[in-house]
């Protein structure tokens, strides 16, 4: 650090005041990130004190790491540097609320339960489910890019971020995208921002498109025989007029760790919609998963809550391919399984192509790089697909690469638009791809 | 600064003499997009074939700082695909053909220049189409659509454009050759794809897209009601969104526009009524069935003088066509005309249509309207006549008091149009100056030497709002809103 930590520390206290630093040694290492342990934690209380604490950060050319929640810090190469972490819960206000427009405007420390809970009255909601995401942050789950089971009718962040308060790497507070529903004044800047993981601004405020909370809902699960009668189910349901507004597929360790009923393989499906169609779309489901050799048993809400226990693994990779096959990466996952004695669960967005896999029992870390992360990220992405480390202890990231290779003609201009808006590598340095 | 023969010999030796326009008369085509008030042709149009040749093209103009303008059908509304500085215009008129459809992973590769309605016809039978459907999608390109970000009036349940593009094949402005996203629909790094649509061409050329295709809906229902006055009609609107149903599309159209849509293209729709609501829901029968019931409900409960289902595709494509060809018959209710593409929060509409009516007023103008009402996107067509003294500049106040009116809604200063040359001078109106400087930083690095586009989506330029003079005649029929 360039100035003395005591001076730093009084100038810290001055933009937020004292009782918002954290800077005892065993609070601190509740804060490390991938065994970095910040030299201080920071709660600003708006985005002013953000933009404050970043000038600052940035003239003393700190690294900094913003933090919501703290569930999804696992994210992202280990930090090259780590001096403060900003913590960003105490932004947690409700600032626009019109429920008539199906628009909010919040701060991004609110958490996804305090959104959802603000909203209920109003029988509308934000349609974003990250399996255990109720304590999640507003503004984490826009800059990992989390979806879930919902991403089948509404999309991800992308689709939902309308406009974007944010804090530049120099301090400066930004404003991009609108309030209303519908604009395309100027470049769409809340899509630079969702997925980058806090390396090129630190979201403070966004502005959410709402839905309505549908009249009624039910739950399914589609028990299958076979992965391949899963895949022939999700091709006919996706080519049918049926409607689910939530869909994913989790596998037999995948519905045991979660605590559903045990089948080979299953589909967990809601509809919502008005109640006669619910029913009407309820009974072509049951009747074209007969069709399939499998059992639609309809279940309780609380089954989709259960889905975040299902991921809670050391290890999470995240696999994104052509979404026509989707099963067949699932199959390459098991077939590791047995390879390698761990256990794999499998978690799976249906539509999308994207296969969440959760590792549990190895015992040595950089024989799964070498053995389960390598060779899969090398046959996904002859695809054109993907793989992520989602989560992972620091020797298994270091081991293999956590966002896997990018075309490097892209990944220039990604290092061209960080070197512009963070040219001293104050926002979490190293953390994203390529090394930005 | 006229092109160096040199320049023009490079250009014919990348796309070969056919793929030339240099000519007088033949430029004059490439003026002006359908906004006919900026005129501005290039030297030269070069109508690729191959996203290497659009490469080629751009190194060169690098090399020699040469401004580069692309254009898809030059249906935009926004003085985009126009060039008041010369240099080259890109076409892609030649690159307009379906490379892939994909049914199992529901997307389709195509070239820029294809029409955003083939797409859909070519998918019909497979059971899918392409959601976008601005106005003008039997005539626009899928690359403008990308380029502009499009809407249209379905978009209030399917979103627009950039909801649908899952990747992007491009030509930046430094030249570089890009594939961004496709058809896996994530990928570790920034969005590149989704800051690339909307662009409007002041980053870079798109010269491929991969589009999602959605399922056609089991079923479609189309109702038009009629009131007496906007206000009924809009708090209708209101009221439907309040109620939690999101129709796929709720269109609003006033009584000057009615009036010229059935002296036109005789839609069917009431003759007399002060506004007319279209409203489609489509999805499952039985959903549809259930939602058609409470918005007439709705629509009885704000005094409507008449509710009408379509009964047949016919019925259906005939109130449709009214709706999409409405800016073809402002011929005939105007000489000229300034149109808008504001946005205002939805809970807002009524109050906007009071104001709107109150700065015609003042202004002694004609505001006609014919728009997305359930996003809350207007579209004022302020008419004038430029022959008569002072109506411009009466007309040009007015566009300017209800733009100020939205914005201090809460609104946005373009919903689907775009910004183009026409509206870089209002963005300092919706964005600070920290704002814009972010925008103009993030343009620098996709187009260090500031060749694509210059002039258009940001203000800063000096070229942004000059060259606005009104057209000698009146704007050609075949215009779509």
């Amino acid at each position: 650090m360039a100035v003395s930590t005591p001076a730093l520390h009084d100038a810290l206290a001055e933009l937020v005041g004292r009782e918002h630093l954290l800077r005892d040694p065993a609070g601190l290492a509740r804060y490390a990130v991938d065994g970095l342990v910040p030299g201080v934690v920071a709660r600003p209380g708006s985005g002013e004190e953000v933009g404050r604490l970043l000038a600052l950060c940035a003239a003393e050319r700190l690294a900094v790491v913003p933090r919501g929640a703290g569930t999804a810090q696992a994210l992202g190469n280990p930090p090259r540097r780590l001096d403060l972490v900003l913590e960003l819960g105490r932004l947690a206000g409700v600032h626009e609320y019109v429920p008539e427009d199906m628009v909010a405007t919040v701060g991004a420390g609110l958490t996804l339960a305090g959104l959802g809970a603000h909203l209920a009255p109003h029988r509308q909601r934000l349609a974003l489910d990250p399996p255990g995401g109720g304590p999640r942050s507003v503004g984490g789950v826009l800059a990992t890019n989390a979806s879930g089971p919902l991403r089948f009718r509404y999309g991800t962040g992308r689709d939902l971020l309308l406009g974007v308060r944010f804090v530049q790497a120099d301090g400066t507070l930004t404003w991009g995208g609108a309030k209303v529903v519908k604009s395309v004044t100027g470049y769409d800047v809340p899509k630079l921002l969702v997925g980058s993981l806090g390396t090129l601004g630190i979201i403070v405020e966004a502005t959410l498109r709402l839905h309505p909370m549908p009249p009624a809902t039910r739950s399914w699960q589609v028990g299958l025989p076979s992965p391949a009668a899963a895949a022939a189910f999700l091709a006919a349901l996706v080519d049918s007029p049926l409607q689910p507004d939530r869909a994913v597929l989790l596998d037999a360790v995948g519905l045991r760790r979660a605590g559903l009923t045990a089948d080979p393989i299953a589909l967990l499906l809601s509809i919502a919609s008005v109640a006669e169609a619910v029913e009407q779309q309820g009974r072509a489901l049951e009747a074209l998963a007969r069709v399939h050799r499998g059992q639609a048993a309809a279940v309780a809400e609380t089954a989709w809550s259960a889905l975040g226990v299902a991921v809670e693994a050391p290890v999470l990779l995240r696999l994104a391919s052509e979404p026509r096959r989707l099963l067949d990466w699932a199959e390459a996952g098991w077939a590791a399984a047995g390879r390698l004695g761990v256990e794999i669960a499998v978690l799976a967005q249906p539509g999308h192509g994207v296969v969440e896999m959760a590792v549990w029992g190895s015992p040595d870390l950089r024989h799964l790089g070498q053995d389960l992360v390598r060779p899969l990220r090398a046959a996904v992405e002859a695809e054109g697909g993907s793989l992520v480390v989602q989560r992972a202890p620091v020797e298994l990231k270091r081991s293999c690469e956590v966002w896997g290779s990018i075309n490097p003609e892209v990944l220039s201009i990604m290092k061209r638009i960080k070197s512009e808006f963070d040219p001293d590598d104050v926002l979490s340095p190293g953390r994203f791809v390529g090394g930005l | 600064m006229p092109l160096s023969p040199q320049v023009l010999r490079e250009l014919e030796r990348i796309v070969g003499a056919a793929g030339l326009v240099v000519s007088r008369e033949g430029l004059l085509t490439y003026e002006c997009d359908m906004h006919t008030f900026y005129k501005g042709a290039p030297e030269a149009v070069v109508l690729p074939e191959s996203a290497q040749q659009v490469a080629e093209i751009v190194r060169l103009c690098r090399r020699d700082r040469v401004p580069i303008v692309p254009r898809g059908s030059g249906t935009g509304l926004i003085g985009g695909a126009m060039a008041p500085e010369g240099g080259v215009m890109v076409s892609m008129t030649r690159m307009n053909r379906i490379v892939e459809i994909d049914f199992a992973n529901r997307c389709a590769t195509v070239q820029p220049g294809l029409i955003n309605l083939w797409l859909s016809q070519a998918t019909r039978e497979g059971g899918y189409f392409f959601a976008p459907d601005p106005s003008s999608q039997m005539v626009s390109s899928i690359g403008g659509n990308a380029s502009t970000n499009a809407g249209g009036p379905h978009c209030l349940k399917y979103g627009i454009t950039v909801n649908h593009i899952l990747g992007l094949e491009v030509v930046t402005g430094a030249g570089e050759l890009l594939r961004l996203g496709g058809k896996a629909h994530e990928r570790p790094g920034y969005d590149l794809t989704g800051v690339m649509v909307g662009a409007e061409g002041t980053l870079g050329l798109v010269t491929g897209v991969v589009v999602r295709l959605t399922h056609l809906p089991e079923s479609v229902k189309t109702i038009l009601a009629s009131f007496s006055t906007i206000e009924d009609a809009s708090e209708t609107v209101s009221a439907i969104i309040r109620a939690g149903i999101i129709p796929a599309a709720l269109e609003m159209l006033d009584e000057v526009v009615i009036r010229a849509i059935e002296e036109g293209i005789h839609a069917g729709y009431p003759k007399g009524a002060g506004a007319v609501l279209l409203i489609e829901l489509d999805g499952p029968a039985a959903e549809i069935d259930a939602q058609a019931a409470p918005i007439e409900a709705i629509c009885r409960e704000h005094l409507a003088l008449e509710i009408r289902v379509a009964r047949s595709e016919e019925e259906r494509a005939l109130l449709w066509k009214g709706r999409k060809e409405a800016a073809g018959v402002f011929g005939r209710l105007t000489p000229n005309w300034l149109l808008q593409d504001a946005v205002v929060p939805r809970s807002k509409l009524p109050e906007i249509m009071r104001e709107l009516q109150a700065i015609g007023a003042r202004h002694r103008v004609v505001i006609a309207n014919v728009f997305h009402a359930g996003d809350g996107n207007l579209h004022p067509l302020i008419c004038y006549d430029d022959r008569v003294p002072g109506e411009l500049e009466r007309a040009k106040h007015a566009n300017e008091d209800l733009l100020h009116a939205c914005l201090r809604l809460g609104g946005s200063v373009t919903g689907e149009h775009g910004v183009g040359l026409d509206k870089c001078e209002s963005l300092p109106l919706q964005f600070a100056e920290a704002d814009l400087n972010f925008m103009a930083r993030l343009r620098r690095t996709f187009d260090p030497d500031s060749i694509m586009n210059p002039g258009k989506l940001l203000p800063s330029h000096p070229a942004c709002g000059e060259g606005f003079r009104p057209a000698a005649r009146p704007l050609p029929s075949g215009t779509w809103i």
